[in-house]
């Protein structure tokens, strides 16, 4: 266990002076214009090789979460596993690639053929689901660079209404479907652009994102991960997958002597409580709410995207080709203002607006299906979610909830069970 | 115990601590951003004053010297803020990773004697809000989008249904003409004059106007539609037939109308040499004339310039910079010596005058030389640099714009400099010039390049016809006459082709081939100059060669027709004249005493030449004026 611990601490170390660094890809600034070199929100490339050591490092830290949580059921482990993907996967490689934002990758990937996905971004999107399918959200756990962050500046939690997380929890669906939406239109990586903790890890970035990154530690001192159970929109995946898991973190080892420390352990308030009965809801008239919401899905769903279609116009104008089409048509007025520089670009380019327009037009008939599609998924998620609080599911200890547990191992250490 | 309450009491005010040391480094950092926001070190006005106090006194050791101090303090400035920021940031990490160890050990410690919750929160209740507030949301968002979506202008639309900009409505189009047809230049005239219900007018952008109507169309009640004007008929009228307003006479076609045309002149004792002014600027582009103003441009490292000279007189007018031009490369780009900046030769309307560099940069004036529009097409992608000539007819200046990237035909709109058309072409890098002609009662540009000569609507630039026939690096243009176009490239061959939905060649040959110079065809016979110095005509119908003849110097500059007569100079500077005829009569071998690789331009009884150091105008004076 000791040398496990000196390597994994030496491993970071060691890359971290390997001089096997891809070549800067970026040109040296040229000063005999006014051009400003924007700064790079992506890290420097990787070599190959170095990649796949990334792709095995997550894979170990994965293994290992797993170990701790379920077979060693130990949060130290779970916390220098931590610590180690807040260096590695957060200071050392910058936060890029992440798990989360591979989500986009492969958006991308299904929705242009032209765009291949790396193998690396594919592996990254793909080991944390299949252990959650087995394991739980291992992933969240320790192996996460923005779960980190947060995890280890937790400090004097609060509790959130059971209502206001559970409403709040749709944000995350709601952020998946936009950034699938505007990956797969090319538009842009949105979980990238404002993830705000990749300018901590970085040391630099656009100010946004270091007030962003600010702003929800400070808030995660007091919420417990905020930016994991309100926003992550791979966490909305992973939740739904972790739910199916088989060998989930169990709260206790053999049986639950209801003393309730874990209730107070568990920042993020994922305990399900055992029933009482006065909890246990009249089954007749669930069962009529019941086919009410079965009926009410597809409404929500219809209703969902015919809005989704509709929305197509507002939502397409954050790709850049439409942007500038409309701007160019709405304020022709801009073609002789020398510091609008996407226009002077345009006309630089010498491209026509006509053949702008038709380039916008394409992506805009990209946005009007995939609106459709986004419309009609948030309508499924409204629903499933509403219908999910009349399912009632027997219990009769403290477990943890596998669809929001995040296998931090804290209750582990404040179960007296041995 | 106590120990335990002591450690915890420890940590508690450990956190505390690095808490505070945290926000007072976050502070620190925000502080010194602002104050480096604010001052920007680097921009300073007393900088900038003392650079402009030095630029009207350059000779002063004092105020150099000041810059100097001023600079470097700027720079000390905003380094130390820069090792500020990275020391703070560290110091902010630190701190952070202090605060976090120090959180984990006081909740370890702490959570040992915490109480157990005494009540689940999971009632009834709860779920009965949660799907409330859920339902509540989700219909919130819908709502929302769908309010969004209704009061969301869609442009695109509006640009598909209409062919329509919208011009802000804070800045209506105020300073109206009226704009006619002028029935000689074929192009619209104008002058100032209210606006007028269903004419259309020209705003003081140079956009065309169209005033509104109600119910025209959803945005005429603003009155601010703009839309692009309709080329009219073709035929080649009598000003651009009594002028030279582009590469090669009108339309390109390598034909004069004019008379009198001189061909006996020497340079160097300067016999019928009217004027002669020296060039100050590099440029193998030809003269174009029209009326008595006399353009051509040069261009070097530091400017590119159109110049206006009196024919008449040789009198420079005026010259013009191409500067500020937005997308406009800091650096030309690099292109060999027998190319260079300004190849490509201007075209005039009889109104304004349009001129191209190498850099891409394109501009029009008028004719007293005040811009009235310029932009950047890019810096095309061309190894010896950019040399197709403009020409333009109507409202449209027409660009062939082949390069290393793909190939382009561009019509501009002329008096705003829009682009009317762009159609992007399957075509290698070339270097020869777009010409223009009538076939079928229809207006087409021709274009030649590797492999495809092609024909295109002039109107909407959608390619008529195409095929492929040459190869190589292409620089001579087309010539066009009795309803087949010529092509020929070095290396290639020589094509007479009918044009077509199906193209098809009439006749070819490789015998002779031009490396540089354009075809010219006139009263059956085509002419072919190359550039080892073979100058030769042949039957244009049939291809059967009439006669040739053999030059020690090679011809860069193309062959015009010009009086019955074929004009055509060597890059000595030696002009070969013939009869155009099927048997070879030589009219005369005068000389200007210098190396030209251009085209020369005609007016009634005049000749202009351009050598590589100086401009001619050459007229056959009377004996009385020795």
């Amino acid at each position: 266990m000791k040398w496990l611990k000196i390597i994994l601490f030496l491993l970071p170390l060691l890359l971290a002076f390997s001089d096997l660094e891809a070549q800067q890809r970026f040109p040296k600034p040229e000063f005999h214009t006014k051009y400003t070199q924007p700064t790079p929100t992506t890290p420097e490339p990787r070599g190959v090789g170095m990649e796949f050591v990334d792709v095995l490092v997550l894979l170990v830290v994965l293994s290992l979460t797993s170990w701790f949580a379920i077979k060693k059921r130990s949060r130290n482990g779970i916390l220098l596993l931590t610590v180690f993907s807040a260096i590695y996967f957060g200071f050392y490689r910058n936060g890029c690639i992440c798990s989360v934002g591979s989500v986009q990758n492969v958006a991308l990937a299904f929705a242009d053929p032209k765009y291949v996905i790396s193998l690396y971004a594919l592996l990254f999107f793909l080991l944390p689901l299949i252990f959650s399918l087995f394991f739980g959200r291992v992933f969240c756990g320790a192996a996460c660079p923005l779960g980190a962050i947060q995890d280890l500046l937790i400090y004097k939690p609060i509790t959130i209404p059971a209502w206001l997380r559970k409403t709040l929890g749709f944000i995350p669906y709601l952020y998946l479907g936009l950034a699938v939406l505007y990956a797969a239109t090319g538009t842009e990586f949105i979980i990238c652009r404002y993830d705000p903790f990749i300018g901590i890890y970085r040391m630099n970035g656009p100010h946004l994102m270091i007030y962003l990154g600010i702003a929800f530690l400070l808030m995660g001192l007091f919420i417990a991960r905020p930016y994991c159970r309100f926003f992550c929109p791979f966490g909305a995946i992973l939740n739904v997958f972790s739910r199916f898991s088989r060998r989930h973190l169990s709260v206790f080892p053999t049986k639950c002597i209801q003393c309730k420390l874990c209730t107070t352990a568990c920042p993020f308030e994922a305990i399900d409580f055992p029933d009482e009965e006065k909890t246990k809801p009249d089954t007749k008239s669930n069962t009529r709410r019941f086919i009410l919401y079965m009926a009410l899905i597809p409404v929500l769903m219809l209703a969902g995207s015919w809005i989704g279609s509709k929305s197509h116009v507002f939502l397409s104008k954050a790709h850049p080709d439409v942007y500038l089409a409309e701007l160019l048509i709405s304020h022709p007025e801009l073609k002789t203002d020398s510091k609008n520089i996407d226009i002077q670009t345009f006309l630089a380019s010498g491209k026509s607006l006509e053949t702008l327009v038709a380039e916008a037009q394409v992506i805009r008939d990209k946005f009007y299906t995939g609106s459709w599609i986004l419309g009609a998924f948030l309508g499924l998620v409204i629903g499933l979610m509403a219908m999910n609080q009349i399912i009632f599911r027997r219990r009769e200890d403290y477990q943890a909830n596998k669809g929001n547990c995040y296998s931090c191992g804290r209750c582990l250490d404040y179960c007296p069970v041995e | 115990m106590q120990d335990t309450q002591d450690n915890i009491k420890l940590f508690g005010n450990l956190i505390t601590v690095s808490g505070i040391f945290c926000l007072a480094v976050a502070l620190l950092l925000l502080i010194n951003y602002w104050h480096i926001r604010q001052t920007k070190p680097l921009e300073t006005e007393a900088l900038k004053s003392l650079v402009q106090q030095f630029q009207a006194d350059p000779e002063s050791e004092a105020l150099k010297k000041d810059i100097r101090s001023l600079d470097l303090l700027a720079r000390k400035a905003f380094f130390t803020s820069q090792w500020q920021i990275k020391a703070g940031a560290l110091l902010l990490l630190f701190g952070a990773i202090a605060f976090a160890t120090c959180l984990r050990i006081y909740h370890t410690m702490k959570a040992r004697i915490l109480e157990p919750l005494i009540d689940g929160v999971d009632s009834k209740v709860t779920r009965m809000l949660s799907q409330r507030w859920i339902l509540i949301t989700g219909g919130l968002l819908l709502g929302s989008a769908l309010v969004v979506s209704f009061l969301t202008t869609d442009y695109l639309k509006i640009y598909e249904e209409t062919g329509t900009v919208v011009q802000a409505p804070a800045e209506p189009a105020v300073k109206v003409a009226v704009v006619d047809k002028d029935e000689k230049t074929g192009r619209q005239k104008t002058e100032d004059g209210g606006q007028e219900d269903g004419k259309t007018v020209v705003g003081d952008a140079g956009a065309l106007v169209i005033p509104a109507k109600a119910g025209t169309s959803p945005l005429s009640s603003a009155g601010v539609l703009v839309t692009p004007a309709k080329a009219g008929a073709p035929s080649l009228n009598t000003d651009f037939r009594n002028n030279h307003p582009s590469f090669r006479g009108p339309w390109g076609q390598g034909i004069s109308y004019h008379t009198g045309i001189p061909v006996d002149w020497d340079g160097p004792t300067e016999k019928n040499i009217k004027w002669k002014v020296a060039l100050t600027k590099k440029g193998n582009n030809s003269p174009v004339i029209w009326s008595d103003k006399l353009f051509i441009a040069g261009a070097d490292n530091e400017s590119e310039v159109v110049y206006c000279f009196n024919r008449l007189d040789g009198k420079l007018l005026w010259e013009q910079d191409a500067k500020d031009i937005p997308g406009s490369p800091a650096v030309p780009p690099k292109v060999t010596a027998d190319t260079g900046l300004s190849a490509p030769s201007v075209t005039t309307d009889g109104q304004q005058v349009y001129a191209i560099f190498a850099t891409g940069d394109i501009l029009a004036l008028d004719m007293e030389g005040k811009r009235i529009w310029a932009k950047s097409l890019g810096v095309p992608d061309n190894h010896y640099g950019h040399s197709s000539s403009l020409i333009c007819w109507k409202d449209k200046v027409i660009i062939q714009f082949d390069t290393n990237k793909g190939g382009r035909l561009l019509a501009l709109n002329s008096l705003t400099g829009e682009i009317s058309w762009d159609t992007p072409r399957k075509a290698k890098i070339s270097w020869s010039s777009p010409i223009m002609a009538e076939i079928d009662g229809k207006l087409q540009i021709i274009t030649t390049s590797s492999p495809t000569v092609a024909g295109y609507d002039f109107d909407s630039g959608a390619q008529l016809w195409a095929i492929d026939c040459l190869s190589g690096e292409v620089g001579p243009s087309a010539a066009f006459a009795d309803g087949l176009v010529y092509a020929a490239n070095e290396y290639a061959r020589l094509a007479a082709i009918k044009p077509g939905p199906t193209p098809v060649i009439v006749w070819e040959s490789d015998e002779y081939l031009p490396e540089a110079a354009s075809l010219a065809v006139s009263n059956g016979l085509l002419f072919i100059a190359t550039s080892y110095g073979m100058f030769a005509c042949y039957d244009s119908k049939t291809g059967k060669k009439q006669w040739e003849k053999e030059y020690g110097q090679g011809f860069y500059g193309s062959p015009m027709i010009a009086e019955g007569k074929v004009y055509v100079m060597d890059r000595s500077g030696a002009m070969h004249i013939f009869k155009v005829d099927r048997t070879l009569t030589s009219l005369g071998d005068p000389i200007l005493g210098e190396k030209s690789v251009v085209t020369p331009a005609f007016a009634d009884g005049a000749i202009y030449l351009k050598g590589e150091k100086s401009l001619f105008g050459i007229e056959t004076i009377r004996q009385q004026k020795k």
